[in-house]
Formats: C-alpha cells, structure tokens, sequence
C-alpha cells in the first residue's frame, strides 16, 4: 500500500499482549470480519458493568477486541459510550477503522475522528464487493495516500483481504490529524489540548468542546468551559463547526477516492417495495414472526424431551445403586433434575438466538422495529420492543436477553419488566390441567382470556413505567441497514457462545434452588405431610385464604413452580396422589434407552424441519392424569381454580427469568420485579375470586 | 418552511436546518442527516408513522414528529 507518511512504530510497550480494537459503524460486517480473523478462538462476553456484548479473541500474543458499532465518538447510544470510552480510557495499541465502502461518504468522518487517537491506524475498506454492485470505483491507493495510513479494500464474508490484517495493523504509523477546523476552534482546541497528556488529546479536545461528558482533568473541562463561553459569543457552535468541518474534509476525500460512479439500483431497494408495503409488509411481518416461534419451539423440542429422557435414566440408574434411599433421592431429585432444568432451557435458547441473529444481520429486525413502530408506541414503546414481547409467549428467558437489541437503557427496564407477564408455554399445562376440570366448554376460552390478561398486564406495566417511572422512550431515528445473507458460521458461533454463557451463569443459582426445594420436600424424612414443604405450604395457605385457595397442596405447588413452571403440575400430582420412586435400571437397559432416545432426538428434528413448513396445529389437547382432574375437583371451586390460574399467569415466572432480568437489568430492578409481580398477582387473583360472578 | 414530514414519497430536497433536542440532532448528524445533504422521502409506514428516508446511500427511519424538526431547501 503506498502511504508516504509511513512511520513505523512498534506496538506500545507495557502492556504483555498487543491489543488491536475494531472500530466502525454499526452494520460495516465488524463482526463478520472479526470472525474471519479470530477464527475459533472467538470468546463472547459482556463488556464491564453492562450487558453489551463484547466480542474478543486471542490470538498469540494479540488480542483482538471487537468495539460496539459507533457512528461517532459524540455519543448518542450506550454502545457509542462503551466504545468511546474504550478508545479514551483503555486505548488498544492499534485500531483498525472498518468503513462501509458502498456508503464510504458516510462513513468517513469516523475515521477521521479516529486520526486524532494519536493510535496507529489501519483503514478498512469493508463489503469492497457490495460496493462495487452498487457501481463504485474506488482507490484504495489515493485514500491511503491522502490519510497517511494503510488503507485495505475486504470482502471479510468471504475473507478477502483478510490474511495479513493484523500484521499491516501492527506495523501501521499514526496518522497525523486529518481535519484542519477553522482557526477560532483550533485557537480552543490549543486551550484545552494544554491541560491534557496522552496521545488522544486533541479527540479528547474536541469532545469537551462540543461538551461531552468524558473522564477528564477539571482544568481542562474549565478551559472547555471558557472557550464555549467565548465561541458562543461569536455565535459558534462547537458541535456543529467540528462535524461540519469534518464532513467537509470526508467529502473531499470520498471525491478523491472515487474513480467513478454508475448508480444501479439494490436487492434492498427492490426487496422493501415488498417488505414495507403498506399491506403486504405487515403481513409478511407477522408471518415472519411465527416462522420465528415455530423455528425455536418445533427445533427445540425433541432436544428438551432428550434432555428429559437422559434425566429419567440417570434418576432410574441412581436408584439401582443400592444407596440409602435419602441420599439417591437426593442424587436423582435434587442434582440431576436440578442439572436437567438448566439444560433444558440450552436448546431453545440456541435456536431461537440463532433465530434472533438472524434477523438482526439480515436487516429484518429493524424492518420490523419499523413496521410495529406505530402500534408499540401506544404502550410508550419502540417497534423494536414487538419481538422480545411476543417471544415473550415462547419463554421468557430469551425473551428478556432478547431486549439487548433496544437502544435505551430506559426501554430495556420497560420491555424487559413487561415479558414476564406473557403466559411462557411451560405456563400451558397448568392452565390446560385446570381448565379441563373446572370449565369444560369453556376451556380454550379461559386459556386464551388468559393469555390476553397477560398481555394487557405486561403492556399496562410498560406504560405505567413511562409514566411514572422516569424513563423516557428513546428516539425512532435509526438505520434500516441493507439486507445481507448471513454467514452461517457467524450465526452459529454466536448462538453457541451465548447459550454457553447462559448455561454457566445459570447452573449454580438453579441447581441451588432446585436443592432447596428437594431438602422441603423430603425433610425432615417421612410422609409429604409432616415435610418442611407441607408447613411452609400451610403457612402460605393462610396468606392465600382470601383468594379462596386454603388448601396447602394446591398452595404448596406454587413454591416449587417459582424455579420454573414445567414442575407445577408435577408438584400438585405428588402432593394429592403421592409419588412412586422411579424403578431402577440396569446399566445396559438404561443405555439403550438413552440410544433410542437420541434417535428420536435426531428423527424429532428433521420430523420438525418439515413441520416448519406445514401449518401450525391449534387447540388445547392433554389435561394430565385423570386421577389429578378427580382429585382436584374435589379440592376447590372453580372461582378460586380461576383465581389460582391468574395468580400462576402473573407471579415470578422461574428463577432463570429471574437470572436474564437481573443480568440485563441489575438486582435493584429485579427485587422491584418480583415485588411487582407477586403484589399484581395477588391483587388480581383477589380480584377474580371477589368480583368475578 | 418546508419539512421533511411535508415531502411525497418520491420526492428529493436539501436539508437547511436541523431544529431538535441536542440527543435527535447528534444522530441525525450520525447517520447523515444534516445541513447540505440531499434527502429523498421513500416511504411511510403501514400506519403512517414513521418515515423511511434516504441520505446518501443509507436508509434512515424516523419518526413524524422528529421529521418535522429537519428543515427544508425552497424548491
């Protein structure tokens, strides 16, 4: 590459392990090109104190850091924060600045912004070849020449130009500062830069001038403060003269770079005459979305049954062994199923996180966001907010990591509070359990009002937050990106890596939960009656006496069912039918067990995939053991039976809820959740049973 | 004054003035949306709010309300 101001310096000393950052606009291919280089060794994390992803990679004695997507250091995002103040306060020992060539004039001032780090810098020319569709002939060449830096045309989707990246970025020289402003904001720029140290004094200038809030000494932030006094008395506006200039500076060299232009119209252009037609796109829209439902929980399914089945017979195995019957049960109930319930959310995580990445790379998500824009802004929402609500319907685990593509802190508390509320299909079987007993015809009926009191719930919380709780909605100002045909290798190394990190955060607070639950159960030993289970149970009775629920089983069930609702009926069958310990098995009759159910893992799956395509079956089937149907008729009435479905709808939906609320959200806003959600529950359950005719 | 809220779908124009809060117009700016650059309304929402707009080579959605701050060039 020809750069005549070439000085090349070593990587900065001090730090064991050079570190190279990627920085570019959202939807630049950043992550796809950070994949292309990090190969295997991609690690998906969270970038401190927050919950914004962070993709890194080791690779020797680099590592490479994936910068969130950024379309200026002023920031107007989270992400353009944690990426600001990567840059500012934990500089890498290089940059490499990856620029959208199909849409380089807009993407320029970055890279301008970023040759006052004071970094060595490589500049990347990325998607070269969509670029050259859309009838660009660009320089790479003149480009490098002018910004006094490498400059590298990519295709990093098919890794071209990929090879030697890291190698051109760890010889790259600094740039000198690229944008020359007008001569009374460098007389400024000089004031502040004075109070300064470090290389990046002269960014750092120029956001305190424009008055950004970044870590600073007072003396400069005074010095900052003088020279806004003294411009604005000459009527300038610091933001405006420093991105005016370097939009200028952006034009000129995107002018020099470009050898020619034939404009032709995009897959985008003519695919949105589609996807946003005024009445076909909402419909696509909401078919899209129930390919989405059906992908994860069609896909899933087989894998959890497998999941259930490997749990039976280790439980049946564990029961062979001759162990005190205290100690196996504690084993097989305890530990295993604890193990099982954790792993059970693994496999629907993973698709619908495929599902989700998707969308997102494929520019579908933010097709969406605008299409349900105006319906969401009714509840003081974003359109982005219509995905994770009605996954939401699915489970609302992923639900809730779902809200991570919404911009403002503000409407993730919102969404994020709301989706519990949304009846999770682990829900279902006790709706279904008590709807067949109690309201015969009715009973889709009661099902569905159910579903809809959830959701007008969920929706009146959000909106209740906006109102009273300070936080205001974001903007509707975003860019609908291109649409793209994602790697799926990317895909499937995102999914992987977040389910990962799911399963590890969760284990330990879930299988605690679970123990704690066994140790109710089963102590002090003896008969359920005389358990720690039945007296906590009798003392919430009373707690639960004006609902019209006075009877400690039912009661009883909702303590376990706060770990997860898959075990509610469960926990109702044991305590009005008692339990059978499961038989034992022999070793070989157990394995042969677990090889046919893996085989029909397998067949479940490709039986799924064609199920994709077919029509959605509807209608409540099962309604559980007949004996559990006789016994709970006898048990209560059908005003407290709609009373307890309510109460089950609206309560802490499972302790791995609990865990995504508080990983994106904090433990202040999760102890407010589940305060929230146990007091609405109760209200409303009080409600039916006092009110309802 | 003409508003971008105000233009046909089809229709292209200069941006004059950008009149927001000091959050909108630094993201306005970010994706291009600023004094000088042309701007085309492609085309609004099933129910009419918001607006997909077209800067340069991106594709920028926006609200009704936030469009009306963005200044128009007399034809």
């Amino acid at each position: 590459m020809g750069c005549p101001r070439c000085n090349p310096t070593p990587v900065k000393a001090g730090r064991a392990v050079g570190q190279i950052a990627l920085l570019g606009n959202p939807n630049t291919g950043k992550t796809t090109l950070t994949n292309a280089l990090a190969g295997t060794q991609l690690q998906v994390g969270n970038w401190p104190g927050t919950t914004v992803e962070k993709l890194e990679a080791r690779l020797g004695d680099l590592t490479l850091v994936d910068l969130p997507g950024t379309y200026s250091l002023f920031a107007t995002t989270p992400e353009e924060k944690i990426a600001r103040d990567a840059l500012l306060d934990d500089p890498p020992d290089a940059l490499l600045v990856v620029l959208d060539a199909g849409n380089l004039e807009r993407n320029l001032p970055l890279a301008l912004e970023a040759s006052e780090l004071g970094l060595p810098m490589v500049v990347v020319l990325n998607l070269f070849d969509e670029a050259r569709d859309k009838g660009y002939d660009l320089d790479p060449d003149r480009l490098a020449a002018l910004l006094g830096v490498p400059v590298v045309p990519t295709v990093a989707s098919r890794g071209q130009g990929v090879d030697r990246l890291l190698e051109t970025a760890r010889e790259a020289p600094v740039p000198a500062p690229a944008v020359a402003y007008p001569p009374a904001i460098e007389r400024a720029l000089a004031a502040i830069e004075a109070h300064l140290a470090g290389p990046a004094r002269r960014a750092k200038a120029a956001l305190l001038l424009a008055g950004e809030p970044i870590n600073a000494p007072e003396a400069a932030r005074q010095a900052a403060e003088a020279a806004r006094r003294e411009l604005a008395e000459l009527g300038l506006d610091p933001f405006l003269e420093i991105t005016g200039a370097r939009f200028a500076r952006a034009r000129e060299l995107f002018q020099a770079t470009l050898r020619g232009h034939n404009p032709r119209p995009t897959l985008t252009d003519r695919l949105d005459r589609f996807v946003l037609h005024p009445l076909l796109g909402p419909v696509l829209f909401l078919l899209g979305m129930l390919f989405v439902f059906r992908f994860t929980f069609l896909l899933s399914a087989p894998w959890v049954d497998l999941i259930g089945r490997v749990q039976e017979v280790l439980a049946s195995w564990i029961h062979g062994l001759g162990l005190p019957a205290l100690f196996a049960s504690f084993l097989a109930d305890g530990l295993v199923a604890g193990v099982g319930t954790v792993l059970a959310f693994a496999p629907v995580l993973f698709f619908l996180y495929l599902a989700m990445s998707f969308l997102e790379a494929s520019g579908f998500l933010a097709r969406s966001a605008f299409i349900a824009d105006r319906l969401m802004h009714a509840a003081g929402l974003p359109g982005r907010a219509f995905i994770p609500l009605v996954l939401g319907f699915g489970c609302n685990v992923p639900a809730v990591y779902a809200t991570r593509t919404l911009e403002s802190f503000a409407d993730r508390v919102r969404t994020a509070l709301a989706i519990p509320f949304m009846a999770c299909s682990a829900r279902l079987p006790v709706f279904v359990l008590f709807a067949a007993v109690f309201f015969r015809e009715r009973a889709a009926m009661v099902v569905f009002a159910l579903y809809l009191l959830g959701l007008a719930v969920g929706l009146f919380t959000a909106w209740l937050l906006g109102r009273f709780g300070h936080l205001k909605p974001s903007t509707g100002v975003m860019e609908l990106p291109p649409y793209r045909l994602p790697q799926p290798r990317v895909l499937l190394r995102q999914a992987h890596a977040r389910t990962m990190s799911f399963v590890k955060g969760a284990t330990g607070p879930i299988l605690a939960a679970m123990v704690l639950i066994w140790a109710l159960l089963h102590l002090p030993p003896g008969p359920l009656e005389q358990s720690l289970y039945a007296r906590a149970a009798g003392a919430l009775a009373r707690l639960f006496a004006p609902l019209g629920l006075d009877d400690w089983r039912l009661v009883g069930a909702l303590i376990p069912g706060f770990i997860a609702k898959e075990v509610v009926v469960g926990a109702l069958g044991v305590s009005f039918l008692g339990s059978t310990p499961p038989a034992a098995l022999g070793f070989w009759a157990g394995l042969g067990q677990l090889a046919a159910a893996l085989l029909a893992a397998l067949k479940g799956t490709l039986a799924a995939l064609f199920a994709l395509l077919g029509l959605p079956a509807l209608g409540v089937t099962g309604g559980g053991p007949a004996a559990l149907q006789a016994a709970l008729k006898g048990a209560v009435s059908a005003k407290a039976a709609l009373a307890y479905l309510v109460f089950v709808l609206l309560y802490t939906p499972c302790v791995a809820t609990l865990l995504a609320l508080r990983q994106e959200l904090g433990r202040r806003w999760t102890a407010f959740a589940v305060g929230y959600q146990l007091s609405v529950a109760y209200l409303l359950a009080l409600l039916v049973f006092r009110w309802l005719p | 004054m003409r508003r971008l809220d105000e233009l046909a779908p089809g229709e292209e124009a200069r941006v004059r003035a950008v009149e927001t809060s000091d959050h909108v117009l630094r993201r306005l700016f970010a994706l291009g949306l600023r004094p000088g650059a042309r701007v085309r309304l492609l085309r609004r929402a099933p129910l009419g709010d918001p607006l997909e707009v077209r800067v340069g080579e991106a594709f920028v959605a926006l609200r009704r309300a936030e469009a009306r701050g963005v200044v128009l060039e007399e034809r």
